[in-house]
């Protein structure tokens, strides 16, 4: 960044050819600020994925039915078992169901919240953003255990409603589920959309209401616009989190009989892990991984472009 | 041994994140078939990870009497919820506990995946096979000879717990049968209440009816595994409740719930066919039904007969990697055949010891007042002795119980049926046993 700034003036009175220098102390002080960060990263970032990788393309060898377990290069085998996997692909297909109806729904919800938030008409103002956004205080496995009890047919506080539709049987869990994510994450992502909000120039309100735009206009033709950006970092950070569900289906377990070992994908590499069957685990968390890289990827090119049209 | 699963995924996030962290050098476990056994020089200190309530203060006991060989104890959540998740991460990462509570049908798990020491060359392990009830040791010696791969803890004879009172009022016959038993469901149902549940998630439940009734779903012989758990009696028992579930005769709560215990505790289920731990599961959960309850033999296939199935019961296992086996076989001795050990295990956690010597202990003798001062523990003695002694547990119990679980969800959902979730876990099974190298018979 300080390069940005020190250019024009080197521009000016230096040859073209020369380089800004750094010394050896200048370095130094760069990996000094970068190392706690880049250990960290290799510690629990590189060296897990590449040890998972390194896992997933081990298999077991073995001699006899009580023979001592042998690790040994097995190639692709792996790969082509998660491929063949009915159960994983179903519950890949169950998230994306999740997701194509949850998130919407939660952005949709965060928007709303910002916009009222952001709105001149609202009292109260530091009240609701608290209100709102204490269900992400809330950790994940207490927030499940808490909509458990809430809708659980026999102990919930609600009982005539539960007694009467089933949040936890087979039709309805995953929504229940949706539910449960919804609730703690609005207020997590409204935040977001929220800051993008105050950083927008007054003048530009201003301008607006000379031109006799109503509120409901400037928040429509200027606001939503200009915090695309901020909806378009939340929709990404929601399509990973909907992949990787598994607090709150895990969970959830001990109240609904409906929800299965392998109801999500993350659930499913830890039912394989449990077995334990780490290569088949690793292979499938490699295969999740690289799922989530591209829709994430896929979801930025296709709102990159819509926003540049 | 059960806890209830509650308290098991509160534990579940440390327990995925340390399993996480305990990812590393995969593999390089040897195969020492270490013939010797040496006690250790000097002071040594062991570390124990169990999951009985109370433990901790049995263990108090030895510690005062035993200061060159002190014990720690590490309480988990049950096995399957997360204790052999952590065991075989620990295995695999070389820093598992010197000893680990391993339920009976889970050591073959641990023992194909070379889990477990060989302890029978310790002192007075060998020897210790008249201590137990015969099927417990065939359990932790898997038939062979000079093999003993764990100490017998507890057992789990089944029988049926039943409420007395409800039955008298109603004038129906307490069922001795499974026929009457299915007769007593339809009246039972009648009057807006459930002869029983059927706990979709405790495949180890089904597997003791399927005991009782005289199958087996795993044989290990001529060096292959054979897998039938669709076998002639598998699904007699599985028909079975397939009909009380279809006429909805029985509920589907999760077992061990909050749910599963308030239908207790108000009086919607007049029956729990279980193991002898059951009883102190339904003194916690069903508080304010003391008094009521009773026991009988299980209800029988053909009448007039005596057979029993087994649910649980546990062993205590000296883990792979251990550095004082001597040692941690002789605590595990101790722990399991000292009277006043026992007494205290069964008081604080509700174990019912695999000991033979368990029977002449005052705890096992006196009348239970929850169960209307009736001496419980003589029917389940009985049912001890008439246990098949040779039911052999397969090398991937976990992935079995998950599979025909997530297939009897299913079924209890109206989706396929019981026999459909056993014919697709004998395929996953066998799957399952290839994927790790296991020769296994097709």
């Amino acid at each position: 960044m300080t390069r940005n700034h020190t250019a024009p003036a080197l521009a000016a009175g230096a040859p073209p050819a020369r380089k800004p220098k750094t010394s050896a102390a200048q370095r130094r002080a760069v990996l000094l600020f970068v190392a706690p960060f880049g250990l960290l990263f290799l510690a629990f970032y590189a060296v897990p994925i590449v040890f998972a990788i390194v896992q997933s393309l081990l298999t077991v060898e073995r001699k006899g039915t009580f023979g001592p377990p042998q690790q040994v290069f097995g190639g692709f085998v792996q790969y082509q078992q998660v491929f063949q996997n009915t159960e994983f692909w179903e519950s890949v297909g169950r998230v994306l169901l999740f997701g194509v109806v949850q998130v919407p729904i939660m952005l949709g919800l965060a928007l709303l919240f910002a916009l009222l938030l952001d709105s001149p008409l609202l009292k109260g103002k530091k009240f609701f953003r608290l209100a709102f956004f204490a269900p992400y205080a809330v950790p994940g496995v207490i927030a499940a255990i808490m909509w458990g009890f809430l809708y659980s047919p026999s102990l919930s506080p609600f009982g005539a409603v539960t007694s009467q539709v089933n949040f936890l049987s087979a039709d309805l869990v995953l929504w229940a589920i949706a539910n449960i994510v919804t609730w703690v994450y609005v207020g997590y992502n409204m935040l977001i959309i929220y800051s993008s909000l105050l950083a927008i120039p007054t003048e530009i309100y201003e301008a607006a209401k000379l031109d006799g735009a109503s509120n409901l206009q400037i928040a429509w033709r200027i606001k939503i616009p200009l915090v695309v950006p901020a909806i378009i970092l939340t929709g990404v950070f929601s399509i990973i989190g909907t992949l990787q569900l598994l607090a709150e289906p895990q969970t959830l377990r001990s109240f609904s009989s409906a929800i299965s070992s392998t109801f999500t994908p993350n659930l499913a590499v830890y039912t394989t892990a449990s077995v334990p069957n780490y290569s088949l685990a690793a292979a499938f968390s490699v295969v999740l991984a690289l799922a989530t890289f591209v829709l994430s990827f896929v979801f930025l090119k296709a709102t990159q472009r819509k926003v540049s049209q | 041994m059960r806890v209830r699963y509650g308290k098991a995924t509160a534990a579940f996030a440390i327990v995925s994140a340390l399993s996480l962290a305990g990812c590393s050098s995969g593999g390089s476990t040897s195969a020492s078939q270490d013939s010797s056994c040496k006690p250790s020089s000097g002071p040594v200190e062991l570390s124990f990870t169990t999951w009985v309530p109370g433990m901790d203060k049995v263990v108090d006991l030895w510690n005062k009497d035993h200061p060159d060989i002190k014990v720690k104890v590490q309480t988990g959540p049950n096995g399957n919820s997360g204790t052999y998740q952590n065991f075989f991460n620990q295995l695999q990462a070389g820093n598992a506990p010197d000893l680990g509570q391993i339920e009976y049908d889970a050591l073959p798990n641990f023992r194909v995946q070379d889990g477990l020491e060989n302890i029978a060359a310790c002192e007075g392990v060998a020897d210790a096979k008249d201590k137990f009830v015969d099927w417990t040791w065939n359990q932790v010696t898997f038939g062979e000879d000079k093999a003993v791969y764990a100490v017998p803890q507890d057992s789990g004879p089944m029988a049926m717990f039943y409420r007395a009172d409800l039955f008298k009022e109603a004038g129906i016959k307490v069922p001795t049968t499974w026929d009457e038993y299915a007769a007593a469901a339809e009246q039972i149902k009648a009057r807006g209440s459930y002869i029983t549940n059927f706990p979709r998630s405790d495949v180890n439940w089904f597997a003791g009816n399927v005991w009782q009734a005289g199958g087996q779903w795993f044989a290990n012989a001529n060096d292959k595994w054979e897998v039938n758990l669709t076998g002639k009696e598998s699904e007699k028992v599985a028909n079975y409740w397939q009909k009380l579930l279809e006429k909805g005769e029985v509920s589907t709560l999760p077992s061990f719930s909050d749910e599963w215990n308030a239908s207790f505790n108000k009086g919607q289920q007049w029956t729990w066919v279980s193991a002898v731990w059951g009883a102190s599961t339904l003194q916690s959960g069903a508080p304010d039904t003391s008094g009521k309850w009773a026991v009988a033999p299980m209800p029988q296939w053909e009448a007039g007969g005596k057979a029993a199935g087994n649910w649980g019961g546990s062993s205590t296992a000296v883990l792979k990697g251990s550095k004082h086996p001597y040692e941690a076989s002789k605590f595990a001795l101790w722990l399991n055949t000292d009277p006043e050990a026992l007494a205290l295990a069964n008081k604080l956690g509700g174990l019912y010891p695999a000991a033979k010597s368990a029977k002449d202990l005052d705890a096992f003798s006196g009348g239970v007042d929850y169960f209307g001062g009736q001496k419980i523990y003589d029917v389940f003695a009985d049912a001890s002795a008439n246990v098949n002694p040779n039911f052999t547990w397969g090398p991937t119990m976990t992935k079995t119980y998950t599979d025909v679980s997530d297939g009897f969800g299913k079924a209890t959902g109206g989706n396929g049926t019981l026999l459909d979730a056993l014919k697709d876990g004998q395929k996953k099974t066998i799957e399952a046993l290839k994927s790790q190298s296991i020769p296994v018979k097709e």
